[in-house]
């Protein structure tokens, strides 16, 4: 097997490591603010009829426009973002119906939300070397107080799905922001077992485990067909992939190759075609395995899921590529 | 070391075998270097979407082979 298959084929277990720890601490910390369960949501009118978009912070997003034509073709069933994509949302004057955040990193999540703290820009190159937010990759000090103005107008507009794994910064900004939180665990393990560390965390919160298949933008998904009850869903940006060119520096997780894999870091990246632009994106072992879980996890879902990122390395016999017109056009014909 | 050691003297000083790294600390490696390429979020295969709680409810397919 391929370097880059065989990595990816151990993730679930070193997802766990990599994030439970700091994921119970946050848990710890945000159970105050916790008042009220992500089940909620499924009272609440959040967009006409069954159908939604969500929207993930893959570099098709823009590559592809995806937002201008989102809100150009005035659609209004519902808009569920991640909590990477919100800045480009707001700024192509999409406003999210619900922004769902999950990622337990202490210090660069809030950023997606506008760091009131930031003075200037940090060492952290995360930001500045990837394509998530091509905003925040220029002046990173004037994007990020461009974007805490946008988040505050149009904060009480919003809700935002926040798993008790999310970063303490994050709450308070929602908080901060006006933007109406409803919880929820992330499913850390198999709540069938004694030991379950899913089923004690909710034991102390009483809060659903939604689980999550390693990224925001699939736990995105999850929350729109099994809390929000939509039965058609289209994506937009997201990805799994990069697009042809990319500098390998420049993706998600090249620090970490490089450091684990030395001069041989490039043969754990994996070429996959990406039909509907007769292109060859290429993917890492993260974005791999995330792409596997999708594809199983669209199987076994009680809704329909296409693919209208024109781009990246997410489709399959259980998400099928459409452009994203034609998905507005039949959504628009059902509502 | 031992191995090289052998002959008709004995050593006054006691050589201590040096700790050899065995499988375990090779897989606690290996999986300390996994971990910072997993996800924000775990997977937990055929558990379906969500579990509501003790009563066992679940939304969407649950322990379904894949």
């Amino acid at each position: 097997m391929d370097l880059g298959k065989r990595i990816a084929s151990q993730l679930e277990a070193a997802t766990f490591e990599r994030i439970a720890g700091v994921g119970l601490e946050n848990a710890a910390v945000n159970r105050p603010k916790i008042e009220r369960s992500i089940l909620e949501l499924g009272d609440v009118a959040l967009g006409d009829g069954d159908s939604a978009v969500v929207v993930g912070a893959g570099p098709s997003l823009h590559r592809r426009d995806s937002l201008a034509r989102l809100r150009k073709s005035g659609y209004t069933g519902t808009v569920v973002a991640v909590d990477g994509a919100l800045g480009s949302c707001l700024r192509a004057g999409v406003v999210p119906h619900l922004v769902v955040s999950v990622d337990p990193h202490r210090e660069r999540i809030v950023r997606w939300f506008g760091d009131p703290a930031m003075t200037a820009a940090p060492a952290d190159d995360y930001f500045r070397r990837q394509e998530m937010d091509p905003a925040q990759a220029q002046d990173e000090v004037a994007a990020n107080r461009a974007l805490i103005g946008l988040v505050n107008a149009h904060g009480p507009q919003m809700r935002a799905a926040v798993a008790t794994s999310a970063a303490p910064a994050v709450v308070a900004r929602c908080e901060a922001a006006g933007i109406a939180m409803y919880w929820w665990n992330p499913m850390y393990d198999d709540y069938d077992k004694p030991d379950s560390v899913s089923r004690r965390l909710h034991r102390t919160n009483g809060l659903p485990c939604l689980n999550g298949g390693g990224n925001v933008g699939t736990a995105a998904w999850v929350i729109t067909h099994a809390v929000l009850g939509k039965r058609r869903i289209g994506l937009v940006g997201i990805d799994f992939g990069y697009p042809p060119g990319t500098p390998y520096e420049r993706t998600q997780y090249y620090p970490e190759l490089r450091e684990m894999f030395g001069d041989r870091y490039a043969e754990a990246f994996i070429p996959v075609d990406s039909p509907f632009v007769g292109e060859r994106w290429f993917t890492d072992p993260a974005y791999y395995w995330f792409r596997t879980v999708f594809l199983d996890m669209a199987r076994e879902a009680d809704a329909e899921t296409v693919n209208c990122t024109e781009g990246g390395v997410l489709h399959g016999d259980s998400v099928p590529l459409l452009p994203l017109e034609d998905f507005l056009a039949k959504a628009d014909r059902r509502e | 070391m031992k191995e090289f050691l052998k002959g008709n003297y004995k050593l006054k000083t006691v050589i201590k075998e040096p700790v050899v790294s065995d499988t375990n600390s090779t897989d606690e490696f290996e999986k300390q270097a996994l971990s910072r390429l997993g996800g924000s979020i775990c997977f937990v295969s055929k558990k379906g979407f969500l579990w509501k709680g003790e009563d066992g409810k679940t939304d969407g397919p649950r322990e379904t082979d894949r």
